[in-house]
């Protein structure tokens, strides 16, 4: 379990007599799995969990790329299921399970995907492999990290 | 870009979202699923002190029939409005739309149906990044006097690019707001004001909680159509949705909307009024009726969007008579 302290905390008010939860201080707690490791932290909550990934958690292998939900750079999975991580609050995602582009494959065992880019040699190219074989190769005009995007969508496609 | 800073609030349950909702009022925004929301906040096009996120509330999730009519949830993800046999079988159109929302296996997962039909309206001088805007006095829109996208308008020209909201405007939707005084019901088509500063008539501490569409009935059909720049993951330049009855080989009950073009999806009562009673296979009167339809809709359309004002008016035309031919199709059966 990583727990990264922060210095926030929840306030009470005439809000909290009614049950609502309301914090006054900048920085409030959240607790999410990553990659099948619990993580807790405390973080601001106008951070998206694309800058939590990157920034607190280091796992820089989810990229910022329009940063407003066009090109997929930040795909992550969430339960399960693709979302932008750039267009997601981190406070969404609490208590929920996230995948990133770490959790796919180990050392010398790549996941299946990843092993079909190698085979096609698709670095950032968007043409052939995975994407059209899964059937949805429509309206994809990302400019960047279609690596981890394609492996993302194909996991959630096929495996 | 780096979101403002705000307070973050999540209500359990309805009762507490609404509660939360009256004591901040203007000051709160509702998150749903925040695909639109969240790039508005880095736009800095809002500002808001809570945003009141409604991810506990399971409660106004799913699809049901009763009573002959059809009860969207206003938080059903569009995924499940595109998995719902219910909505396939009985709304064709907003199955259509809901598909052609951002991307279909990515935005669908957080987008909600309630999210959609409460998109601003957009423009594209208003849409943009705060340094974008900085170099320029503000707009209507960002409560300035001024129009970019027609000299001297004494209004906001902005549209409404939701295509949930243009289906549901011809399918012919109630909304229900709900507030801690209790719940009021709106056709759809009060529910949009048509001034781009303020396009709904949510008053402050509401919250859209369902969406009722009435059960069409035997012999109905109904179709969506929509031309974007890009195949997906874009905003419509026009759309179009239709939804009629075929009762005798002749059309009946025919609702015919167009979206992108005013602060509200427009609802063509005259074009839709000179179809009905005609014969279905009379491709004169389909045409007469598009092309009533483009001159209607063209009064309410500027150059505000990603292409010419022309090309968007010739489009309505094309849009409105394909989706009489689809929806004639979906109505005879010819097309399952």
């Amino acid at each position: 379990v990583i727990v990264k302290e922060g210095a926030g905390e929840s306030v009470t008010g005439p809000m909290a007599k009614r049950g609502i939860k309301r914090f006054m201080k900048k920085k409030i707690p959240l607790s999410f799995t990553v990659n099948g490791e619990e993580v807790e932290l405390y973080i601001s909550p106008n951070r998206t969990l694309l800058e939590v990934l990157r920034e607190e958690l280091e796992l820089t292998g989810t990229k910022e790329g329009c940063g407003e939900g066009v090109c997929g750079s930040c795909t992550v999975l969430c339960d399960g299921v693709p979302v932008r991580s750039c267009l997601t609050l981190a406070m969404e995602v609490d208590r929920h399970d996230i995948t990133t582009v770490e959790g796919l494959g180990e050392q010398g065992e790549p996941d299946p995907l990843q092993q079909s880019f190698i085979d096609h040699g698709a670095v950032q190219c968007r043409q052939g492999t995975a994407e059209e074989k899964s059937g949805t190769g429509r309206g994809r005009n990302s400019p960047g990290d279609k690596w981890k995007y394609m492996q993302v969508h194909r996991l959630h496609k096929d495996c | 870009v780096i979101i403002p800073e705000f307070e973050y609030v999540a209500p359990g349950d309805l009762q507490e979202a609404l509660d939360c909702l009256a004591s901040h009022g203007e000051e709160a925004v509702v998150l749903a699923g925040g695909t639109d929301l969240l790039v508005r906040l880095k736009q800095r096009l809002l500002k808001p002190r809570f945003v009141v996120s409604l991810k506990n509330l399971r409660g106004l999730e799913g699809i049901h029939k009763k009573d002959g009519v059809i009860v969207l949830g206003a938080m059903t993800p569009l995924v499940e409005v595109l998995e719902s046999e219910t909505v396939g079988k009985y709304l064709p159109a907003l199955k259509q739309a809901v598909e052609k929302i951002g991307a279909p296996s990515i935005q669908h997962f957080r987008g909600t149906i309630g999210g959609n039909l409460c998109l601003d309206t957009r423009c594209l001088f208003y849409n943009q990044s705060q340094f974008w805007r900085s170099g320029r006095t503000p707009c209507h829109k960002d409560s300035g006097k001024t129009c970019y996208a027609e000299e001297n308008s004494d209004r906001c020209r902005s549209a409404n690019q939701s295509d949930g909201a243009c289906a549901l405007m011809a399918l012919g939707c109630d909304v229900v707001l709900a507030s801690t005084g209790g719940q009021r019901v709106l056709p759809v088509g009060e529910f949009f004001t048509g001034k781009g500063e303020s396009p709904f008539s949510i008053e402050p501490g509401e919250l859209v909680v369902e969406l009722r569409v009435p059960e069409p009935g035997e012999g109905a059909g109904s179709s969506f159509q929509k031309i974007t720049q890009r195949s997906a993951i874009d905003f419509a330049l026009v759309s179009a949705a239709v939804s009629l009855r075929v009762q005798g080989g002749r059309f009946g009950g025919v609702r015919i909307s167009v979206g992108g073009a005013g602060a509200a999806p427009l609802f063509l009562k005259e074009a839709s009024a000179t179809l009905v009673g005609k014969p279905i296979d009379d491709n004169r009167s389909i045409d007469a009726t598009s092309g009533l339809a483009r001159k209607h809709a063209s009064a309410f359309m500027v150059e505000n969007l990603g292409s010419s004002l022309e090309y968007r008016q010739k489009m309505v035309h094309v849009l409105v008579r394909r989706g009489i031919k689809e929806a004639v199709a979906m109505a005879t059966g010819c097309c399952g």
